[in-house]
């Protein structure tokens, strides 16, 4: 380590030089960084349920489905049909846009004794125009399922235009331009427009995205600046350790801007843990440069060096934990991805606290009274010695009591547990009152959902027995209770037969379909039910909730049901949201499961590997667990689901809360050498290393709260998440382990009485 | 100086007036070339090919009589065999389905819906004749014909906002059309490929029309064309239209 600080000293003007131009190349690629806030695309490639969703979105003219509401007090007035044909029209020929349908574009088949009459629901050049009209037509539209409840609601005071983006075109920028359109041609007899389905809600969390970064970085940064200025009480050491984060994070994305990995919703929060915890490596250099004394600046800061280096390394391995054990527990890329560019930044972090922050110091040492270098004016921040002899007084006094007290809270925890939820759902990313939600919520009460479900049939749709398993089918789903608007090629085929006058049922000769079949081709709703073969069509329904147990059970029915009514003529599978959503959830859950495991084994071997014994490292896992316990206690009792970002919390906790136990343990080993006693060890090591705990807990929780001003609930409460565990983790560090251990201590001393 | 602008005022009208009779003359010169056989019968080959390239073929017989009476009867696939559609004046038109032996009044009051899976819209096929339909303006006229520009008269309603045809200088058929939407784009291209006289009448033998949305086209090949049979409009009844040719 002496060399390494020797050489770190002697080439300064390198290191100086050679990071500023790493940080200019990485700030370059920012440019490059992009948003997918889409949460399916984060499942792997070979996933077969995203794989059948996807292939479903090429064959039947695109699966992302933009959903634009119109409210007017009647929906049934020439000029809001005005409205809907002038959007329809405009939005038909718009690049990227499949199909629109709409009240002034839909099919409509319909008989009578007169004859056959397929056409559209309005003549799109011959609105009604009297009210007489225009009351039979909304007499006519809502007695007919295929219109109510799917494009108007059934008080008539909602409309809806349903837009399919064209596959292989940027989602998101087609639906910002759908948006910006519909926004600018706003009309009189238009009260309020809402935008649902899925296109819309990935546009608003792409803009939510990139609108929380913009603001909680530089947020974290000044919630940073604060605490180490009542730290340091000087501008250099407020800058040093901010500038030195702040290159690791721009080298962190502007290596994720390199790569071309696009910015998720999650990795959304990585300055924002690297500004909260990489800055605390640089704090240590610079603390232990101020401690050591020294001839002159640079003796300081080599014989510091050659110190720090180690202790910095293992906290940031230790931290580094929670992260890498994404990589490896996470089905998600996008788990996985964070994980990496979290430890990426953190190993960033790190390099840069023991190489440019020494060297820029011994570069431009300043003036000789800096208090950065000045020891006895320094430490007066925050005044917790009381509190903490008070602790110590306890644990010493009170060893059972205080292990009674967390026996509580943890019994109160696994209660809570029991309580925990899981959210997939992405409108809960919304708050309440974001117009995303409000329009997900609208389409949800009034048009049934906006979750597309898809069971797709193998085999020839021109035969009777496949158009009657497709029927059947559907019928099935709409009777399981959660999903509306079933619509099939089957249902176009029955309603044809009986405008032949032969009842509203499948035909039974093949032929009779067949030339059915000539009065349906090149409509584009065609397009949507069977693919070109005529080997395979879809039974679509929307479906109407984000419920976890609900989607689960409808999966878990259906899958049942499809593959007992499945024959080689005839194979039928399910996908669509509410099976990717699921996908979403169990890897959630696993995630979960995986990552804390992980994260625990690692813990235990980097400890054990670190203290050099075992017992230390099963030691550190009390206070641990302990946390682990109250955090998915809190979420239960709090209502805070499992979701994408708050799975990350757990594993995040250990890697930095571990620290802690590390501190407490190291000290009260080396107290222990010194004198034996564990009572007085942990007095001293309460008093010493207890300050600092503190002091590192308000930092980094503080830093971490600056998420509760985000615009996505997850992130939120990702932010609330890791402050609560951050001071449970203190906590049990504090006192429930050295009151553990001396309980450990005295039933060993017990033990060994009686053997005497 | 008044006097020169009032007579190159008066120059310009001329000019203008003299166009536009010239583009209307060329669309009513168009209209007696099309509209001349009194009937014709054809054999058409259908080939549709979508936008990945896969090809479909049809086979129909069409006769037609005037510009208000037309049987169009599908000979293949064999599961689509017999399939017809009877188009009577004031848009009557009848469907018959061979498999449910029965035929069908079917509503044809919507113009923009395609025919049979083809890119021909029922207006496309109607045999409304231009005069009628459009006012004509001259574009220019060059090596390969009259270019005009036809913007619906008043009152005619349509998908369409105009045409864009061209015009052959010698017999006066159409060479080609393009198609454009209320919003300016061109939507469709027509081109008739190969044009033959046929006892004494110009015949369009060959088309192509593409849907340049959808990037979706219908060629027609028409043969064994005959003209002026004398057809009646009894051979335009139900009657027909269930048993056959």
């Amino acid at each position: 380590m002496k060399k390494t600080a020797h050489y770190i000293i002697r080439f300064r003007k390198a290191i100086l030089a050679v990071t500023l131009l790493i940080t200019v190349v990485f700030a370059y690629f920012l440019k490059d960084l992009e948003v997918d806030p889409d949460v399916f695309n984060y499942l792997p490639d070979d996933d077969p349920a995203a794989s059948l969703f996807n292939e479903i979105g090429r064959t039947y003219g695109g699966n992302y489905i933009a959903m634009i509401g119109l409210e007017a007090d009647n929906v049934f007035s020439l000029a809001m049909l005005e409205e809907v044909r002038m959007l329809t029209d405009s939005l038909e020929i718009m690049e990227g846009i499949g199909s629109v349908t709409s009240l002034t574009n839909v099919i409509d088949i319909k008989g009578s004794e007169w004859g056959i009459d397929i056409s559209t629901l309005v003549d799109p050049w011959e609105l009604p125009e009297t009210r007489e009209e225009l009351d039979s037509l909304r007499r006519y539209t809502l007695s007919q399922d295929m219109y109510r409840g799917t494009l108007v609601s059934a008080d008539a005071t909602f409309t809806t235009i349903m837009v399919r983006i064209a596959e292989g075109t940027d989602k998101i920028s087609v639906a910002r331009r759908i948006k910006d359109f519909v926004e600018a041609s706003n009309s009189a007899p238009v009260k309020e427009v809402y935008y649902g389905g899925l296109p819309f809600t990935l546009l608003s969390l792409s803009d939510i995205i990139m609108d929380d970064l913009l603001l909680l970085a530089p947020l974290t940064a000044l919630v940073i600046i604060l605490v180490l200025f009542i730290g340091f009480r000087s501008w250099r050491g407020v800058l040093l350790p901010l500038v030195t984060v702040g290159f690791s994070t721009i080298w962190t994305m502007g290596l994720m801007g390199m790569l071309s990995i696009r910015l998720s919703i999650i990795s959304d929060v990585i300055p924002v843990i690297l500004l909260a915890v990489g800055s605390a490596y640089t704090i240590h250099v610079i603390n232990r440069i101020r401690e050591t004394p020294g001839a002159t600046l640079r003796i300081r800061i080599r014989e510091s060096l050659s110190y720090i280096i180690t202790p910095v390394l293992m906290a940031s391995i230790t931290t580094m934990i929670g992260f890498v054990s994404f990589i490896f527990g996470s089905y998600l890329t996008m788990i996985s991805t964070f994980g990496l560019f979290t430890a990426a930044g953190i190993v960033f972090a790190l390099l840069l606290s023991v190489t440019f922050a020494p060297a820029f110091l011994s570069m431009f040492p300043g003036k000789g009274n800096d208090p950065i270098f000045n020891n006895s004016k320094t430490g007066k921040g925050i005044h917790s010695g009381g509190l903490l002899r008070r602790t110590g007084k306890l644990v010493l006094a009170h060893p059972g009591r205080v292990i009674t007290v967390w026996a509580i809270i943890i019994a109160a925890g696994i209660a809570g547990i029991l309580l925990l939820e899981r959210k997939v759902d992405m409108i809960d990313y919304f708050k309440p009152d974001d117009p995303t939600h409000i329009a997900e919520k609208m389409f949800r009460e009034k048009f049934g959902g906006s979750f597309p479900v898809y069971i797709e049939v193998i085999g020839d749709v021109q035969s009777p027995a496949v158009l009657k398993k497709m029927d059947k089918a559907a019928t099935f789903i709409e009777k399981h209770g959660a999903v509306t608007h079933t619509q099939s090629v089957a249902d176009l085929i029955k309603e044809m037969n009986d405008l032949m006058l032969e009842g509203a049922s499948i035909p039974d000769e093949k032929t009779k379909i067949q030339q059915l079949w000539i009065l349906l081709q090149g409509e584009t709703i065609m397009e949507q039910l069977v693919n070109y073969d005529l080997d395979a069509g879809l039974v679509s329904g929307t479906f109407n909730t984000g419920d976890v147990t609900v989607m689960d059970r409808f999966v878990e029915d259906l899958k049942e049901y499809l593959e007992k009514e499945s024959t080689p003529e005839c194979r039928m599978q399910l996908t669509g949201l509410p099976s990717l959503y699921l996908k979403i959830d169990k890897s959630i859950v696993n995630s979960q499961f995986q990552s804390l495991a992980y994260a625990l084994v690692l813990v235990l071997l980097v400890v054990s590997l670190l203290l050099r014994s075992f017992a230390s490292g099963t030691y550190s896992l009390i206070p641990i667990l302990a946390t682990l316990v109250v955090l998915f206690g809190f979420m239960g009792l709090t209502g805070i689901p499992l979701d994408i970002a708050t799975v990350l919390v757990g594993s995040v906790s250990i890697g930095i809360g571990v620290d802690y136990s590390i501190h407490m343990i190291s000290h009260l080993n080396h107290e222990m050498k010194k004198h034996g006693k564990l009572e007085g060890s942990i007095t001293h090591a309460l008093n010493i290393t207890g300050r600092s705990i503190i002091l590192n807990v308000l930092a980094v929780s503080l830093g971490f709260l600056v998420l509760l001003f985000s615009n996505l609930v997850p992130l939120k409460h990702f932010g609330l998440l890791v402050a609560v565990t951050m001071v449970t983790s203190a906590a049990a560090a504090l006192t429930l382990l050295p009151a553990a251990m001396l309980k450990i201590q005295s039933m060993k001393g017990t033990k060994k009485n009686e053997q005497k | 100086m008044k006097k020169i602008i009032i007579s190159t005022l008066a120059l310009l009208a001329c000019v203008a007036m003299l166009s536009g009779q010239d583009a209307s003359t060329i669309v009513e010169r168009c209209d007696s070339v099309t509209y001349a056989p009194e009937d014709q019968v054809n054999k058409i080959k259908m080939i549709l090919t979508d936008k990945k390239g896969r090809t479909q073929e049809r086979e129909a017989i069409a006769k037609q009589m005037g510009n208000d009476y037309r049987l169009f009867r599908f000979t293949a696939p064999a599961s689509q065999e017999g399939v017809a559609f009877l188009s009577l004046p004031d848009d009557v038109m009848y469907l018959y389905l061979p498999a449910y032996n029965k035929s069908r009044r079917i509503a044809s009051h919507v113009k923009n819906q395609n025919f049979a899976g083809t890119d021909l819209s029922y207006e496309d096929m109607e045999s409304v004749p231009m005069s009628e339909k459009y006012d004509a303006k001259l574009l220019e006229t060059n090596e390969e014909g009259h270019l005009l520009e036809l913007t619906y008269k008043p009152g005619r309603k349509s998908d369409y906002s105009k045409m864009v045809t061209l015009i052959d200088k010698d017999n006066y058929t159409i060479l080609q059309s393009d198609y454009y939407d209320k919003g300016g784009n061109k939507v469709k291209a027509l081109k008739n490929e190969k044009i033959e006289n046929i006892g004494g009448y110009w015949i369009i033998t060959d088309m192509l029309m593409t849907d340049l949305k959808k990037d979706h086209s219908t060629q027609m090949i028409f043969s064994e064309t005959k003209v002026d049979t004398g057809l009646t409009r009894d051979d335009f009844s139900l009657r027909i239209l269930e048993r056959g040719f």
